[in-house]
């Protein structure tokens, strides 16, 4: 057997897999946007823009997606970057490894379950209860965009954790010393040498969780109760519900493109910032 | 014992005195990794702090550097005592073992690194002034916007030199600067160091374990084992006159020959040798009567010789080193030891062949008797 032909088997199924479960998928789905709705749900094809054109129609879920999504990436880095930093620098060494499955130990348990457990938290008799009996009173959490967020973060917190600890951990740590030798105080250390030499783990995080988060159905529709949805409710809705197969793979081709754009963009960011695109583990 | 007891050479008087430790002791948990340190570093001077792996000479730095505190005693720079005092606030600056530069900024942002921080702020184009100047000063001019990953191991121990004397530190620290580089470089480095020393006039402290680099570039060396100071002293102060064993077998090298001392130990005294022999040496300090002490002759003062008074050994093995021969030779109850004779001892006595019977003398001044420790 050649290298040539082993290289290629080794690779046969992953390629496989990618084949018939995304290029064909994906493929199928954009031959459909152009389609119209068959009289009996589903799609007949033809080649029509129709379907395109009545994007607006669901503006609502493309608007939450956008802004819940880059807000609760965001919130979520600004939590998970101390939690990380405290892992990875501050952390006795002996303990660090116990506290790093503590952080992973909340994904033992199905993110369904997890989520269920919230909507007691948010629902009537959770924490709105607790802050009525301290005299706030008339707080509704569950089914807003709060409730969502909430979910989210909690959610995602593990995702942005461990890429931001690795390569804080990996940071070598006589950089700060000289930094400090160097005369800076130790927030100046923070800012010059620590935060530009996470950025690689920010950026693969805010990745993770960003495109994770653009395709979220489950947190939305349970914390959300159909008020807060995002364009992956609407999608369940689209092919399930009213099984307008054309109409919803328009709003799937609508938000792949949204994505890449966003990921493109982000990506001249972040290369922009310093970190070559090798250390966005990611891509 | 002697090894606690070191005399500290002292400084010339007219030498203002920059740093000082003063009974300074650290501990990690229950390891005790400097004891009782006192010493004090004169300005513009260039001294080693010498001795194996664990010694504590880089917890002696750190603790200068301001990146442990002593668990007892005092550190005083200019007079002050600076125990409390962070690194960032001290007028020092370190060349880390791997250098430590920032991966993420070119040559200048690291060499120009400790003048940002200073408040009030340096004007950028006298920062820009600086930073070329001491490129120029490490000879690195021209690679003003290189990466730091560009660079090869020795300019970027240039980058690091220059991004610490940068700020004119009242102390220069070097933590086994040259551990990185291959030999001829480490040379090369040996000697420039020795010139911006000179130029600058800064004071250097270096830590090493490399004895060649110490002797060739200190004025002073400070001998350390188990946390502890054993001997301060020029390099050739430690190399004619070790306190112990130990400093005579760091410092070059020595063939040691165990015994007894007899009689009070002053000037020329005679030790028994553990094969019966008798022989006579300089005693040193602290020594006292029926001690076990060890005969201490170092190759060179070592002759070897056809025929003539001596004890008589058989060459064992001979190198060939150029301007030296160095002959492994073995003696019947002595052991084997070594003995260097100079080319031109080959030349006007003849050479000796591996398997020759010869006669090995040397004068009784240049046998040093020390504790055995």
């Amino acid at each position: 057997m050649t290298q040539r032909t082993r290289n290629w088997l080794l690779l046969a199924p992953a390629g496989t897999w990618f084949l018939v479960m995304l290029i064909v998928p994906l493929t199928v789905v954009f031959i459909f946007s152009f389609g119209e709705r068959a009289p009996s749900g589903g799609v007949v094809l033809a080649l029509t823009f129709e379907q395109y054109a009545n994007l607006p129609a669901r503006w609502a879920a493309f608007k939450n997606t956008m802004t819940l999504a880059p807000i609760g990436t965001l919130s979520a880095l600004i939590i998970a970057y101390p939690l990380a930093y405290f892992l990875a620098v501050k952390a006795n060494p002996r303990w660090k490894t116990i506290l790093l499955v503590l952080v992973i130990v909340p994904f033992w348990t199905s993110i369904l379950i997890r989520s269920y457990a919230w909507i007691f938290l948010l629902g009537g008799r959770g924490i709105p209860a607790l802050l009525e009996w301290v005299g706030i009173e008339g707080l509704r959490l569950i089914n807003t965009p709060f409730a969502v967020l909430v979910g989210i973060i909690y959610g995602y917190l593990p995702l942005m954790v461990f890429p931001i600890f690795v390569s804080l951990d990996k940071l070598d740590k006589r950089l700060l010393e000289a930094s400090s030798d160097l005369g800076a105080k130790p927030w100046k250390t923070f800012l010059q040498v620590t935060l530009p030499l996470s950025i690689p783990g920010i950026a693969t995080g805010c990745m993770l969780v960003f495109i994770l988060l653009m395709g979220e159905y489950l947190i939305p529709a349970l914390l959300g109760g159909g008020k807060v949805f995002f364009v992956g409710n609407a999608l369940v809705d689209l092919f399930l519900q009213s099984r307008n197969w054309a109409y919803g793979s328009a709003v799937a081709v609508t938000l792949v493109v949204i994505m890449l754009i966003t990921v493109t963009i982000y990506m001249r960011l972040i290369s922009r910032l310093g970190a070559s695109r090798e250390d966005v583990s990611i891509m | 014992m002697a090894i606690e007891a070191y005399t500290e050479v002292t400084l010339p008087a007219d030498r203002k005195v920059v740093a000082e430790l003063r009974g300074v002791s650290k501990s990690f948990g229950d390891v005790l990794a400097a004891s009782d340190l006192n010493l004090s570093i004169g300005e513009g001077e260039f001294l080693s702090f010498l001795g194996p792996s664990g010694c504590g000479k880089t917890t002696a730095l750190r603790m200068l550097a301001g990146f442990e505190a002593p668990s007892e005693g005092q550190v005083l720079l200019d007079g002050d005592v600076v125990n409390d005092l962070d690194a960032h606030n001290r007028p020092v600056n370190m060349v880390f073992q791997q250098y430590a530069l920032f991966p993420h900024m070119t040559v200048t942002q690291n060499i120009g690194y400790g003048l940002r921080q200073v408040r009030p702020r340096i004007p950028k184009p006298q920062i820009a002034e600086r930073v070329s100047r001491a490129l120029e000063v490490v000879r690195l001019g021209g690679f003003d916007d290189r990466k730091i990953w560009e660079m090869s191991g020795g300019q970027q121990q240039r980058v690091a030199l220059a991004r610490a004397i940068i700020n004119e530190p009242k102390l220069l620290l070097l933590d086994e600067p040259m551990a990185a580089l291959d030999r001829k470089l480490r040379k090369e480095m040996q000697i420039e160091l020795q010139d911006l020393q000179r130029q600058l006039g800064i004071t250097f402290v270096l830590v090493t374990h490399d004895q060649e680099e110490a002797l060739s570039m200190s004025d002073r060396i400070c001998i350390m084992r188990d946390g502890r100071i054993v001997q301060i002293g020029s390099p050739q102060e430690l190399y004619d006159r070790p306190n112990s064993r130990y400093v005579a077998d760091f410092v070059g090298t020595s063939n040691f020959f165990d015994g007894t001392l007899q009689g009070s130990p002053e000037g020329l005294s005679t030790v028994l040798l553990d094969n019966g022999m008798q022989v006579q040496g300089m005693a040193g300090d602290g020594l006292v009567d029926h001690q076990d002490v060890c005969i201490s002759v170092r190759p060179e003062q070592m002759k070897l010789s056809h025929q003539g008074d001596g004890v008589e050994v058989k060459v064992h093995n001979r190198i060939f080193l150029g301007e030296h021969t160095e002959y492994l030779v073995s003696h019947q109850t002595l052991g084997d030891f070594l003995v260097l004779a100079p080319r031109q001892a080959d030349l006007t006595e003849g050479a000796f062949a591996v398997g020759d019977t010869a006669t090995v003398s040397w004068e009784a001044t240049a046998a040093l008797i020390l504790d055995r420790n």
